[in-house]
């Protein structure tokens, strides 16, 4: 246990003292904030064209916003949240192999698996409080200017989006057990998304797909239930444990 | 629709968001004077595309391709 | 006892033998040193040793115990310091070691007073910037005190003073040394005069196969028979003293190479220069290349 903390403490004060953290905060506070701003401001922006889209012979209705319409930017906007803090994380062993820092470590006693899970916690830890921070920051806004309670399933939605993530996450780190450089691991993590979305194509398999908790923003508006969800859920997590199994067992026999 | 009351309105973005994205701004210029190796590019280029692309473009993206591995 | 013993070993990259049917062991509180030119397969070695890379054939004793790849526990005897060491640039010399500490298991009171010692030791305990800011020789030393953390039986150094200046290479030899009575020491290099300055054990490594390991005695013996360069500061002492000197010196330039076959070839030397009043440049005896020295060990 005394490792696994030494090595976590390790990956957080890289974190800290590189500077990712601060920018994370950043990074998802922005994306908490810009959601609701977007949709405070469509009318607007929807008034200003309006008058150009009029010249040509267009009408535009009065577009009427309310926590719907923001929570739908949250959905639109979260994935570039997630795509940045893949990128910044996708050198996270690769590095390591790269200068040969693991192998002192390795050389010290350390448990292997120890170390894939110490930097697999550090990814989510990461972000689940970004997530929460921006899931957060939104759902404070909404309720300030509209009201949330006109979106059903708030939380499953999320969930659901969350779920995602983690998923990318473990295939971020599955990759970097086979992969050697971050070029690399980050093409895997795209292949892997890739696939699951070529294959949600097919609607026998669509539900059973990971890329299909993307869908979950149909709860908000109430066209979907938290049920039709549940088997893309069971899948995603059966996929997070049985490809962290196979990291950890092929990373206890990899060349650092 | 009137200009004045959409703008008291949409403060409470502004204000936060212009706090968040000139912390972000500084942070990222500090970082690039005390350093001196950067992955791509050189000092003058990132200063610049960071000052451009202020609205957090320009950090993220010197953050991904600029910053150094330590 | 023998701390390490390594036991008819080959392994191979693809078609390349890179190790083939390696045998020797080292004794307990011996400095050893493991010799081999550039691309010998001195570091395939050790990392076989520390479970890095895995052994195609043969067995890995240390203290003992028999080395496995992977997950390696006799890793808990050894202290490793490789060729080129990386350290978490982000932190100070004093938290790596207390990282380390934590990683090995010494009790939290101990990695401190342990680290505080060790950095003394290495002369880097005035040093409280980040290791990022460190040059090569800084990190060198950094890595012996990580390698020592752990009061290793067994310690390997992957050629810790090939990349470094001499007053650099003193200082770390001057380390291994100092810790000689803890802990048995092995480390591979090509500089012979490094070997000469603190072993006493040698093995020489040739195209993947030891040769039998040499205590410091033969190996000096063996490098007896080499020649002697004298360097004058004109051409014309040059001629003087082969005219003197006679048989077994040529000359070229302001350079004369005597060879020396009975061995008191230095003495002579010395001799013809003190009674005819010729100051030279520089005396120096000539190093065998590692070539050599492995032909005439195996001649042996």
């Amino acid at each position: 246990m005394r490792q696994l903390i030494a090595f976590t403490k390790k990956e957080f004060l890289e974190q800290c003292r590189t500077g990712k953290l601060l920018l994370f905060v950043i990074i998802f506070a922005l994306f908490g904030i810009m959601n609701p701003a977007i949709a405070k401001l469509t009318p607007w922006m929807m008034d200003m064209m309006s008058e150009q889209f009029a010249e040509s012979g267009m009408q535009i209705m009065a577009v009427e916003v309310d926590a719907l319409t923001s929570w739908a930017q949250f959905y639109k906007n979260m994935p570039m949240a997630l795509i940045i803090l893949l990128i910044l994380f996708c050198g996270i062993f690769t590095t390591e192999y790269h200068k040969g820092t693991l192998i002192n470590v390795v050389t010290k006693g350390m448990k292997r698996w120890k170390i894939f899970i110490a930097k697999l916690g550090v990814m989510v830890i990461v972000w689940t409080l970004g997530f929460l921070m921006s899931y957060g920051i939104t759902y404070a806004y909404n309720a300030y200017f509209w009201d949330n309670s006109v979106a059903h399933n708030i939380a499953a939605a999320a969930g659901c989006f969350y779920l995602l993530g983690l998923w990318l996450i473990s295939v971020l780190g599955m990759a970097s057990v086979f992969c050697n450089s971050a070029g690399s691991v980050m093409l895997v993590v795209g292949a892997a998304f890739a696939v699951s979305y070529l294959l949600s194509l097919f609607p026998a398999v669509k539900e059973y797909m990971p890329s299909y908790l993307l869908q979950s923003t149909g709860l908000l508006a109430g066209l979907s239930e938290g049920a039709d969800f549940l088997w893309a859920a069971a899948v995603t997590a059966m996929l997070i444990v049985s490809g962290c199994m196979i990291s950890v067992t092929m990373f206890n026999k990899k060349n650092l | 629709m009137n200009m004045t009351m959409e703008i008291t309105e949409i403060l409470p973005f502004l204000i936060p968001l212009v706090i968040v994205e000139f912390a972000l701004l500084g942070y990222t210029l500090w970082h690039i004077l005390t350093h001196e190796n950067y992955k791509y590019g050189n000092r003058t280029v990132w200063i610049v595309v960071v000052i451009i692309g202020m609205n957090f473009v320009g950090p993220i993206l010197y953050f991904i391709l600029g910053k150094e591995e330590e | 006892m023998d701390i390490l013993e390594i036991s008819h070993v080959s392994k191979s990259f693809g078609s390349n033998k890179v190790i083939d049917d390696l045998s020797f062991s080292v004794p307990e509180h011996s400095v050893f040193g493991f010799i081999g030119k550039n691309g010998a397969g001195k570091t395939t070695t050790m990392k076989m040793v520390l479970g890095l890379l895995k052994a195609d054939e043969g067995e890995i004793f240390v203290n003992g115990e028999k080395v496995s790849f992977g997950q390696n526990h006799t890793n808990r005897f050894i202290g490793y310091l490789p060729d080129v060491p990386e350290f978490y640039g982000f932190m100070t010399p004093m938290e790596y070691l207390m990282m380390c500490g934590e990683i090995t298991g010494m009790p939290g009171k101990q990695v401190k007073e342990k680290s505080a010692e060790l950095l003394q030791l290495v002369g880097l305990a005035e040093a409280k910037k980040r290791i990022r800011g460190f040059s090569r020789g800084m990190k060198q030393r950094m890595g012996i005190a990580q390698a020592l953390l752990n009061s290793p039986r067994l310690l390997i150094c992957d050629e810790p003073t090939s990349a470094l200046d001499p007053i650099g290479r003193k200082e770390i030899l001057d380390i291994l040394h100092s810790v000689k009575k803890h802990t048995t020491v092995i480390f591979s290099t090509h500089i012979l005069s490094d070997v000469e300055r603190i072993c006493d054990r040698i093995a020489f490594l040739h195209e993947g196969s030891s040769v039998r390991s040499r205590t410091l005695e033969e190996i000096r013996g063996i490098r007896r028979g080499d020649g002697i360069v004298v360097e004058f500061l004109k051409q014309e002492e040059a001629s003087h003293f082969l005219e003197l000197y006679g048989d077994g010196a040529q000359g070229e330039g302001t350079m004369v190479t005597v060879y020396d076959r009975a061995g008191n070839a230095m003495d002579r030397i010395m001799e013809v220069l003190l009674y005819n009043h010729i100051s030279v440049q520089r005396i120096e005896r000539l190093e065998p290349t590692l070539e050599d020295l492995f032909l005439e060990v195996a001649a042996k």
